[in-house]
């Protein structure tokens, strides 16, 4: 039987394998639920006991020691769909869901692709290509050039090339993201050395060491435009998010709206997305990426063609859900929205909780999550594939939540993000809880005048926790240890962490509709 | 039993002393320093892994989990780590010229040879966890005396990787 809402549309289907693991596949399996939808998640060995196994209606064990065996292997995870019922696969972030032979192979084996077509995935996902779509569709670009280096005398067309472009500039892998493979270069001198390691993270994340070189722009903010377009040539914008705030290119902090943005700028940002999404037929929910200068010029970046990390922002100031909006397009409903009726309710931040070192040099950290309180309270939501007891290990990225706030104003939104980090119980693992803290009671975040190379400037003290009385914390261990709070749980080399403790001993509630693959 | 506070070297000792089902501070010294006793007292709380601190009058919850020799605090908005060392144990267990692991990943280039003399802050290595590379650097100039891995090796945190001699 399909839900009401689905009544009326060319291509339905009941069951969604989510092709992803973590925080998204979570997410996903949430909105399967919610719109009357069964969910079928698929994993790896290490994430036998993970969340997202836990509360898909059924899931798929993938055999394999590497990601290219399980969550990268096209053929499996095919094969899952099909033995499994499965009419349609929500590829979430990461792994494939930026791979034009992903969508390609879903379609042919006759199941829904909630995504957009394989020939939009293939241009956006190249830089070239996509920055030939943009000078044709009149989108602003950044100047630059790729290099193919196929032989091993790459210094020379790599010189050439930087100077053409001019210093100072970013190399990147032609099929990055995430801030793998993208590398600064601020002088001449470096640009052997950042070249190599950045075609050496490109091939080893992305298996091509195809490099691109760009201008950067310094003192810009990074804006991105949330897009859906239906398969009727509908297409509206979800106004923007403001990410400027990096390390490394990878996102810390989102908000939305952009503190400094102007009604006109929006609607010429909103107006050049939307150019860029109809440059290649673009169907679904997309991200177009701009580097905004201080000047109030923006320039293309990339269109992310799936759905963002960052997207919960978006959901809250528009009160739409995005995830939905997907499968309804994906039916081939027509989007029932105009520009007009998109408007922006009060604001929204997000805090990506990392397993990381911020005061050394954000190294990962690994452990158990022996103590994760997560906050609770209106305005507050929490988007995290991790429970009390899980391990926390080097196999993938070390985000272990995403804390969204939503509040009537800016000032009132970074409130109740301070509140809510502080009372973020988060033990076992080294996180940058403390370090957020110490980002969003910087005077240029609550000014709204964070630009991308805003970490890179940022003095020492921002990276460090805050001084407290030690009198105070030795009497808690000293104390603790001596009233026996709990049983040392002793880390060891081995897999059998989870043997020794999980942390749900005593709650009887876990095994609760709890399906065992 | 001694502590330290986070990355602090500095050892504090004190003593808990039960007074009418209160673990009362009865002594807190520093590096053989007597520092005044501050009026700070632990009591049990009814959940597990809580305790309430009492500073001066002034009650407060803190969550704490024991990991290892590492007391983990989460106290007025803040996490903290607390250690605990062996009475009189040494401060530092590397020694000078040993470069340890800063965390578990896989060693995926070593750009000096045994005998190679090396300046402070030159990249030595470079290691990779969660697809992103890490450079390790030498922390002080010197002459390689021992490369203990290879390529391609997995390390976890805290194992020697390289020495460096004078």
């Amino acid at each position: 039987m399909i839900p009401d809402w689905m009544k009326g549309s060319s291509n339905p289907f009941s069951t969604v394998l989510i092709a992803n693991r973590g925080e998204i596949a979570v997410r996903i399996i949430q909105a399967v639920k919610e719109a009357g939808l069964k969910s079928i998640a698929i994993y790896s060995d290490s994430d036998n006991n993970s969340l997202h196994v836990e509360m898909a209606d059924y899931s798929i064990h993938l055999p394999g020691e590497t990601l290219l065996d399980t969550y990268l292997n096209i053929d499996a995870i095919i094969s899952a769909a099909k033995s499994s019922g499965a009419e349609a696969i929500h590829p979430g972030y990461g792994f494939l869901s930026e791979r034009a032979d992903f969508a390609k192979s879903v379609s042919n084996a006759d199941l829904v692709w909630i995504g957009p077509s394989p020939e939009s995935i293939e241009i956006m996902g190249d830089k070239i290509s996509a920055r030939k779509k943009m000078i044709e569709y009149d989108v602003p670009i950044i100047p630059g050039e790729e290099l193919i280096m196929d032989n091993e005398d790459f210094i020379e067309p790599l010189a050439s090339a930087a100077a053409r472009v001019g210093y100072p500039l970013l190399l990147k892998a032609s099929a990055g993201g995430g801030g793998k493979g993208m590398r600064s270069v601020y002088e001449p001198k470096n640009l052997k050395s950042q070249y190599e390691a950045a075609s050496r993270e490109a091939s080893a994340a992305f298996g091509n060491g195809t490099i691109y070189v760009e201008r950067l722009l310094n003192k810009s903010r990074h804006i991105e435009i949330q897009i859906l377009c239906d398969k009727y040539g509908n297409s509206i914008h979800l106004n923007e998010r403001d990410c400027s705030l990096q390390r490394r290119h990878q996102k810390v902090i989102e908000e939305a709206p952009c503190p400094i943005l102007s009604k006109e700028l929006r609607h010429l940002m909103g107006e050049s997305a939307l150019k860029a999404a109809k440059s290649v037929d673009y169907v679904g929910a997309g991200t177009v990426e701009f580097l905004l200068s201080p000047n109030g010029d923006f320039f293309f970046l990339e269109m992310n063609t799936r759905l963002q990390v960052e997207h919960p922002i978006t959901e809250l100031i528009t009160g739409i859900d995005i995830v939905q909006k997907q499968f309804e397009i994906a039916v081939g409903l027509e989007l029932g929205l105009i520009q007009d009726d998109i408007g922006i309710i009060g604001h929204a931040i997000e805090a990506r909780i990392y397993a990381e070192n911020p005061s050394n040099g954000f190294l990962p950290a690994t452990g158990i999550l022996s103590k994760w309180i997560v906050p609770t309270s209106p305005g507050v939501r929490l988007d995290s594939g991790f429970r009390e007891g899980d391990k926390i290990t080097i196999d993938f990225d070390p985000m272990l939540a995403k804390l969204i706030v939503h509040s009537s104003s800016r000032n009132s939104a970074i409130r109740r993000l301070d509140s809510a980090l502080s009372e973020f119980i988060a033990l076992g693992v080294v996180t940058n809880i403390g370090f957020l803290r110490n980002i969003i009671n910087h005077p240029l975040f609550i000014r709204g005048e964070i630009t991308t190379d805003f970490l890179d400037n940022a003095p020492d003290e921002l990276f460090l926790e805050k001084e407290f009385d030690p009198a105070q914390l030795i009497a808690i261990a000293s104390g603790a240890q001596k009233l026996g709070i709990n049983k040392n749980h002793r880390h060891k080399n081995s897999d059998d962490l989870l043997n020794d403790y999980n942390g749900h001993e005593s709650d009887p509630f876990r095994t609760l509709s709890r399906n065992f693959p | 039993m001694e502590w330290s506070i986070g990355k602090d070297e500095k050892r504090y000792i004190t003593n808990m002393i039960n007074v009418d089902g209160q673990l009362k501070m009865s002594l807190f010294t520093s590096d053989d320093e007597i520092i005044t006793i501050p009026d700070i007292s632990i009591t049990n709380d009814s959940k597990p892994n809580r305790i309430v601190i009492n500073v001066s009058g002034k009650s407060q919850l803190a969550h704490v989990v024991k990991v290892d020799d590492v007391w983990w605090i989460h106290l007025d908005g803040r996490i903290h780590m607390v250690k605990s060392h062996e009475i009189n144990s040494s401060k530092t267990k590397q020694n000078e010229g040993s470069l340890l692991s800063p965390m578990p990943g896989t060693i995926i280039e070593i750009l000096v040879k045994k005998g190679q003399r090396v300046r402070q802050g030159q990249t030595l290595m470079v290691m990779e966890a969660m697809k992103m590379e890490h450079k390790i650097q030498a922390p002080k100039a010197g002459k390689i005396s021992s490369l203990i891995h290879e390529v391609g090796q997995r390390v976890d945190m805290g194992v020697i990787l390289i020495e460096i001699k004078e």
